[in-house]
């Protein structure tokens, strides 16, 4: 069930929320771990077990941590449990057929693809329970000693199936005693309907012009058009994912947990650098402190600190799909960051900062036309048309029907996607009382005006896709 | 913020946050107790039914996917919401939504899409045409151009159209059936006071229908009628076709649904399949629903045959054609003695053995328009 249609927005949340609110808050956990679980098996009735058993996994290993706790021989025995458990999952489920056909393809041999569906969310919910182990291992957090809470952690719908990766030891303690009131609710209601609204009314009208414009033969596309389509689909997965991200943070706020942010206006980069510490920042410090700082981080010698780099960036890459088009997006940026730390980084930041956000933003843009597509030869023939080397004209009337018809959905969401809000709600509450007031009450009528909007789109979704089904 | 403002902020905050609750459930107790229909008329189809529960289709996730589209078909206020879609897009500058081009002067113009069946329709009319022109009848091939080419000058700027003229140029010379080209006069008439398409529907209007009816008498010797010799008679002056079925936005403008009526005619319309007889080629109570165009040779039938005991010749023609031809019958009756009218999307044996045991058919008109004939099965049952 995606967040962004008619079941989960008039049924399933409200359903959820009225009965997790109307019982005593030692029957809230259970509330949540049920509806978790039906949420989960409403798109993925068998693998659910998947899930299931990776959590018991997990929760056993913690508490034989518990149990051998001066050895660290032991421990250190279930962590790796836990970890290789995890993986050979993941591994199993997400990279085998990848693998199966990368040998197939260099050695001309022929076996058989297993050809099993990916688990929805396995990336994300694998990478949860592994922190709870390697924190736990880490004397980092407690071991929780009562399995359906630590299902309830790993199964929460809110972030189950599109992140963000939240990590035990943010949530340990909520998950026992958290605050659940009204301010909570109004400002977790806002913050989904935020993220509801960039949903369906900016990322998936995005969408739909990157694909048209991605139907359009090779030949046939201008280059201003290949980049305009490029550009789309950045909207497109810059403001679904964040918009997943926001729906989580505020469904969670709504039921008293605090999440951490996922996403800082990363298209308003000032250099790659810049863009990693704020997009996906759940998975980027989760390679950064179970991966990267483990394998010693920069505090070794340049070479080592270059392995690293590329180590952590080819995962990256790798965890966003099992194809090479996702490695060879995560090896741009290892190797872009590497440069921006040893080659052009201090003269980059003497520039003007136009000019740095024009760097970050291109270097962006086209790193995501390498993410978009999984097959080689399609993602080579966009490239064509990109620099004009398909034979394709340098600019078309198309472009201008593209960007005619879509001139508000563009400018809306460039601004949006720098931190524009927070700098005009900053001034407008700077207002004397009154007039905040008022403006106060147009924003709250804009809130109402968008959610009959959203639903409007909602009833008629032309195109409304779950992007992160590779993830 | 300061300390007042916060209050102010806050309290606002909880306020709207509950309304937008309230709005949440709202809807969906709406939802419970609304009334369920099956068919929309606004939409012209027919809405998803509540799927029946597998472990198969649970597996599959054809069981969840089919709630959801219940869920949605059959949400509260559904066409209304559709129409503010619409004109929001519309307001917002897009001048394209689900495949309608919002045209000038209020026209609403379907989008002719990239044709996929051309190799099979040239299969299809060529091995008709070689079967039925052994039979010693006069064969021609009618494609209507469609709205978006007549009307290209309406078409919102930089629309990037697809060329529908080149398909239609491929189907007449490859399939070999003797070509009657309509484009010219609908071009010549195109700036007239009269519509040649209506506004909100994907047919042509009486208007159009007459211009393509006078050329085909020009190929075939036959003096048309002039409009002046016929009884005109507007019938429905609140018409919103299929086309506007897409967008279901209240602010677009209405169609006149004009006919034209010989006095002089004496009729018999015999529906073969329902078995019904008519002496008229309108069943004028479509004109209280949706779906007005229907009126003309009520709807949908396989087969038709139509008697007039005042044509002006003996000839007999079998009409093989889409919905378009429903409009152009009317002027059609005045020279035939009997019409036979095949829709063979749902006329299954195949009109050629029909001709060959109806010696006294003398003429084989093939109608279609260009985007139904491409995207309609209708063709797959010529031949």
């Amino acid at each position: 069930m995606v967040f962004s249609s008619i079941p989960f927005l008039f049924f399933f949340l409200p359903a959820c929320l009225i009965l997790y609110y109307a019982v005593p808050f030692q029957l809230k956990n259970m509330v949540l771990l049920v509806f978790s679980l039906i949420f989960y098996a409403w798109g993925e009735p068998v693998y659910i077990v998947l899930m299931v058993f990776a959590s018991a996994v997990d929760y056993t290993n913690g508490r034989l941590m518990e149990r051998f706790g001066a050895d660290d021989r032991k421990r250190r025995i279930f962590l790796c449990s836990s970890v290789v458990i995890n993986l050979s999952m993941l591994g199993f489920f997400k990279y085998a057929d990848f693998l199966v056909e990368t040998v197939n393809s260099l050695w001309h041999v022929s076996i058989q693809p297993l050809g099993l569906g990916l688990p929805v969310g396995i990336s994300f919910f694998t990478f949860q329970t592994m922190s709870y182990s390697i924190d736990l291992y880490r004397r980092e957090v407690k071991t929780e000693k009562n399995y359906l809470t630590y299902l309830t952690y790993v199964s929460m719908f809110p972030q189950l199936i599109a992140g963000p990766i939240v990590r035990f030891s943010a949530v340990n303690e909520e998950l026992h005693q958290r605050t659940i009131d009204r301010e909570g609710f109004a400002e977790g209601t806002i913050r989904f309907m935020q993220g509801l609204f960039k949903k369906v009314l900016i990322a998936n009208q995005a969408g739909a012009l990157w694909e048209s414009i991605r139907a359009m033969e090779a030949g046939s596309v201008s280059v201003a058009t290949a980049w305009l389509g490029a550009l789309c689909f950045t909207l497109q997965l810059y403001f679904d994912f964040s918009a997943y991200s926001d729906m989580a943070i505020g469904m969670g706020r709504m039921l008293g947990f605090h999440y951490l942010e996922n996403f800082r206006y990363p298209l308003s980069s000032v250099s790659v650098t810049d863009f990693w510490r704020r997009w996906h920042i759940s998975l980027s410090s989760w390679f950064r402190d179970y991966v990267y700082i483990p394998l010693g981080g920069n505090r070794v010698s340049r070479w080592k600190h270059l392995r690293n780099i590329l180590i952590v960036w080819f995962l990256t890459g790798l965890w966003h799909g099992a194809a090479w088009n996702f490695v060879l997006w995560g090896l741009y940026y290892g190797v872009l960051l590497i440069l921006e730390k040893y080659v052009w980084g201090k003269q980059l930041e003497r520039l003007p900062l136009l000019i740095r956000h024009g760097y970050a933003l291109l270097i962006v843009v086209f790193g995501f036309v390498i993410f978009v597509f999984d097959d080689m030869g399609q993602l080579a023939s966009y490239l064509t048309s990109m620099f004009g080397m398909a034979g394709n004209r340098l600019f078309g009337t198309e472009f201008l029907w593209y960007v005619g018809n879509n001139l508000v959905l563009l400018a809306v969401a460039l601004l949006l996607a720098f931190p524009v809000y927070p700098f005009v709600k900053e001034r407008i509450g700077r207002l004397e009382s009154k007039r905040f007031a008022a403006c106060s009450a147009l924003s709250a009528a804009g809130y109402l005006a968008l959610l009959f909007l959203t639903t409007a789109y909602l009833v008629h979704d032309t195109y409304n896709p779950f992007l992160y089904f590779r993830f | 913020m300061d300390e007042r403002n916060k209050k102010v902020a806050d309290r606002i905050r909880q306020v709207t946050a509950a309304l937008l609750a309230l709005i949440i459930v709202g809807f969906s107790c709406a939802f419970f107790f609304s009334e369920k229909v099956d068919f929309s008329e606004g939409e012209n189809r027919y809405l998803a039914s509540f799927p029946a529960f597998s472990m198969e289709s649970l597996k599959d996730g054809s069981y969840t996917e089919g709630i959801r589209s219940y869920l949605s078909d059959h949400f509260p206020f559904r066409d209304l919401f559709m129409g503010v879609k619409a004109e929001t897009e519309i307001a917002l500058g897009k001048r394209e939504i689900n495949g309608i081009y919002i045209a000038d002067d209020g026209y609403l113009i379907e989008a002719y899409a990239e044709p996929e069946n051309t190799e099979r329709i040239v299969e299809k009319f060529g091995k008709f045409y070689e079967t039925v022109s052994a039979e010693g009848v006069s064969v021609s091939l009618m494609l209507a151009p469609t709205a978006s080419v007549i009307y290209r000058d309406k078409l919102p700027v930089f629309a990037p159209e697809h060329d529908q003229m080149e398909t239609r140029r491929e189907i007449s010379e490859r399939s070999g059936v003797p070509f009657i080209d309509c484009y010219d006069a609908l071009m010549e008439a195109k700036d007239g006071e009269e519509p040649l398409y209506y506004r909100t529907d994907h047919h042509w209007t009486s208007y159009g229908a007459y211009e393509a009816y006078a050329v085909y008498c020009e190929e075939k010797g036959i003096r048309p009628l002039d409009l002046d010799e016929l009884i005109k008679k507007e019938v429905s002056e609140d018409f919103r076709g299929t086309v506007y079925s897409k967008l279901n936005d209240d602010r677009l403008a209405k169609d006149t649904i004009t006919i034209f009526e010989n006095p002089k005619n004496r009729l018999t319309v015999y529906y073969t399949d329902t078995g019904e007889t008519s002496d008229s080629l309108y069943e004028f109570s479509y004109l209280d629903k949706k779906d007005k165009y229907s009126m003309f040779l009520n709807n949908i039938h396989s087969l038709i045959e139509i008697t007039n005991e005042t044509a002006d010749s003996e000839r007999e023609l079998v009409l093989i054609k889409d919905s378009y031809a429903n409009s152009m019958v009317p002027f059609l009756v005045n020279h035939y003695r009997k019409i036979y009218v095949f829709d063979t999307r749902y006329y299954k044996k195949g009109p050629s053995s029909f001709i060959r045991e109806h010696p006294e058919v003398t003429d084989v008109l093939l109608l279609y328009n260009m985007n139904t004939i491409d995207t309609d099965l209708g063709v797959g049952g010529i031949y």
